[in-house]
């Protein structure tokens, strides 16, 4: 597995790519103005890739997630380009589609896990009635769809049988959390969108969660995207990392380049808040400041009010990407300097480099 | 297995009601001063003079099965083997068996009973839904409203004014009875259709008067639910509306009125009283509320036993039923992981 291979050179050039979003928005109207939650994003991923999207909370990465299946909300609206290019035939646009497309596509082609797994079962039916709704609502092939579960249940390392008699609350939260995994990958789909499939488990089930997902994204051939705000965890199993922040992408680069090579303020000051074990508690570093509110984005750079290399420039323009090496890309007019006005230990070293090798 | 041994409970629980308040309604009858026992021999010596004192006290042990010589314990357990073997005693107004005059009141309490719990229930269940699905519409508003003072209002009050508009004043309904006397009891259409007629207004009456409540908490628990994770995850996956709104919101906004449709049955029977004798509808609370005017204790008593056992009985079904319907509360038989 070689993560530079996967990557691209330009963020709008694409070599495989199976899901292309270009300027995608989310609005909501509010009473004090209009609220911008996801703000021209552009990202494109890569078929059989895995990228992880890392952000703070309120920082736009639940509203990605739900844009990739135009699933945002009401009243949200969403907006700009959403193209999923299947295996064969033409590229869709999942903005222009019908509801009836639309409800082909997804979970059909693109899938969803999401954030608590605790609270996306129906309490009074049972993980098999769950499983069988799906196939027909989709009109699947009935027993080649629960062979499927089956085995999906069983690569998940459950008992495939007790699980589907059981009802949600007889299940611990791992296993619910693994079962809905199961339960969005049934209708074999191409992309796997997860907002933090991991959050409510203790670190241990993370742990195992991630390797599972591993080998069940080689197995299935699945392009996934993980979102977090846990930069540790996600550095073990992304090719490929987008740090989000104020809505929108800040630096795009390769796992290993982002934590070995951070170009972007924030993301430097991200890795020295991460806690770690072998660091002094002296040495870890909150970011000054609070996040922005998504009424009133900051002009220019939206990190400028919290980050010490800010400058008028920062103030006035929006940077825009700038290319660090090919594949990393930084929307930071200083990012040149970042590496010495924000130097940080590397934190999960050992983790890192074994993740990757 | 452990749900036989929640069932043998429940119903050991619910013979304990029983006898308790067989116990209670005992005591009533034989402690309340002035009670019905002394009621009973005063009134028997009053009408045949040349009675002796041992004499009336059997005919009140014919009418109570309690012979009032007897210490308490004994007369205790007459008056419960005499229960049991379906001996409710005489009615003195009326001079019949007891379990011969509520047998054939019973059907009828339990027929306006059966349609108006299903009217209500139906009528709530589905405004409710369908206001919490425009929560916040002008329907939903109007709606509320208006379930909040028809609730607020007791079903005596509508009976009484529907009596008073469709019965009298118009003439539309009848003003009393069950059933047109002339036509032969039967199952054909003009029976059925005089049974229908006379039930349609005290039958209103609960209706009107009880779908508010049931369509404002069916409005509450459907929010509820509206706004759980799993429906959001349940449209993702292409689920029908339909199948969203009876086996995701509807079932799961149901199950935590099931119960208080159990109980409700218990407090129909109670509310007949009232409602039979505003309708002169010949049932088990009009008789219960004759018995009460004419200090028929017998009649008064067996009446009342009638609606503890209806009461235990409702609530003992919900409570062995329940785990049918809900897989969380199905006993604990089953094994989590």
């Amino acid at each position: 597995m070689n993560a530079v291979d996967h990557s691209t050179t330009d963020l709008n050039s694409s070599t495989d790519t199976i899901l292309e979003i270009r300027n995608a928005s989310v609005t909501f109207d509010m009473d004090r103005g209009q609220s911008r939650v996801l703000d021209n994003v552009n990202m494109d991923i890569e078929r059989e890739e895995i990228l992880g999207v890392v952000g703070e909370s309120g920082s736009g990465k639940s509203m990605f997630a739900s844009a990739l299946l135009d699933a945002v909300v009401d009243p949200g609206v969403l907006t700009g380009e959403i193209t999923y290019y299947p295996e064969r035939g033409q590229p869709i646009d999942l903005l222009d589609l019908s509801p009836k497309e639309l409800k082909k596509v997804r979970w059909e082609e693109i899938s969803m896990v999401f954030q608590g797994a605790m609270s996306s079962w129906n309490p009074t039916l049972s993980i098999k009635g769950h499983f069988e709704e799906t196939l027909d609502a989709h009109n699947a092939n009935f027993s080649e769809g629960m062979d499927r579960a089956r085995e999906l249940l069983a690569d998940l390392y459950m008992d495939p049988e007790r699980v589907l008699n059981s009802y949600p609350h007889e299940l611990s939260g791992g296993m619910k959390q693994r079962a809905l995994i199961a339960l969005s990958m049934v209708l074999e789909p191409q992309v796997l969108v997860m907002d933090e499939p991991t959050a409510a488990l203790d670190l241990l089930m993370q742990r195992s969660i991630l390797k599972l997902l591993r080998e069940v994204q080689e197995k299935y051939e699945v392009a996934m995207v993980f979102i977090t705000h846990d930069l540790p965890l996600v550095a073990e199993l992304a090719e490929r990392i987008a740090v989000m922040y104020a809505f929108e992408f800040v630096e795009v680069s390769t796992i290993d380049d982002i934590i070995r090579n951070a170009a972007h303020p924030y993301t430097r000051a991200l890795l020295n808040a991460t806690p770690n074990l072998d660091v002094h508690v002296d040495e870890m570093r909150p970011i000054e400041g609070s996040s922005p509110d998504p009424v009133h984005t900051p002009e220019g750079c939206s990190y400028h009010p919290r980050c010490p290399l800010a400058d008028d420039e920062c103030v006035s323009e929006d940077p825009g990407y700038h290319a660090v090496t090919a594949g990393h890309d930084v929307a930071c007019f200083h990012w040149e300097q970042s590496r010495e006005a924000i130097p940080y230990t590397l934190p999960f070293q050992d983790d890192s480099t074994e993740a990757n090798q | 297995m452990a749900n036989t041994n929640y069932f043998i409970e429940r119903t050991i629980q619910a013979f304990l009601t029983l006898i308790c308040v067989f116990a209670l309604t005992f005591a009533l009858l034989r402690l309340m001063p002035g009670g019905p026992m002394a009621y009973l021999q005063a009134r028997l010596s009053q009408s045949n003079q040349d009675m002796s004192q041992e004499q009336i006290n059997n005919m009140v042990e014919l009418y109570s099965s309690v012979h009032p010589s007897k210490p308490i314990h004994i007369a205790f357990f007459d008056y419960t083997t005499s229960l049991l073997t379906g001996d409710f005693g005489r009615s003195i107004w009326y001079n019949q068996d007891v379990i011969d005059i509520l047998a054939k009141a019973m059907p009828w309490t339990i027929f306006v009973s059966a349609v108006s719990l299903f009217g209500t229930f139906t009528i709530g269940i589905t405004l409710g839904a369908v206001m919490a699905y425009g929560e916040g519409s002008r329907f939903d508003i109007g709606s509320s409203t208006v379930a909040i003072i028809v609730t607020s209002v007791p079903f005596y009050v509508v009976a009484v004014l529907l009596l008073w508009i469709l019965g009298y004043n118009t003439g539309i309904f009848p003003t009393g009875g069950r059933v047109n006397s002339s036509i032969d009891p039967g199952m054909n259409l003009a029976f059925i259709g005089s049974v229908l007629y006379h039930g349609a207004l005290p039958i209103s009456a609960l209706v009107i008067a009880g779908f508010g409540a049931r369509a404002l908490s069916m409005r509450g628990n459907s929010i509820q639910i509206l706004g759980n994770d799993y429906l959001r995850v349940a449209r993702l996956r292409g689920l029908s509306e339909r199948r969203i709104a009876l086996r995701y919101v509807g079932r799961n906004a149901i199950l935590p009125m099931y119960t208080s449709i159990m109980i409700a049955i218990g407090s129909l029977f109670g509310g007949s009283i009232i409602l039979e004798e505003i309708f002169l509808y010949p049932g088990l609370g009009y008789y219960v509320f004759q018995s009460l005017g004419a200090r028929d204790y017998p009649l008064l008593m067996g009446g009342f036993l009638f609606i503890t056992i209806a009461t235990i009985l409702g609530i003992y079904i919900a409570d062995l039923t329940y785990g049918l319907i809900d897989p969380r509360a199905g006993g604990d038989d089953r094994e989590a992981f």
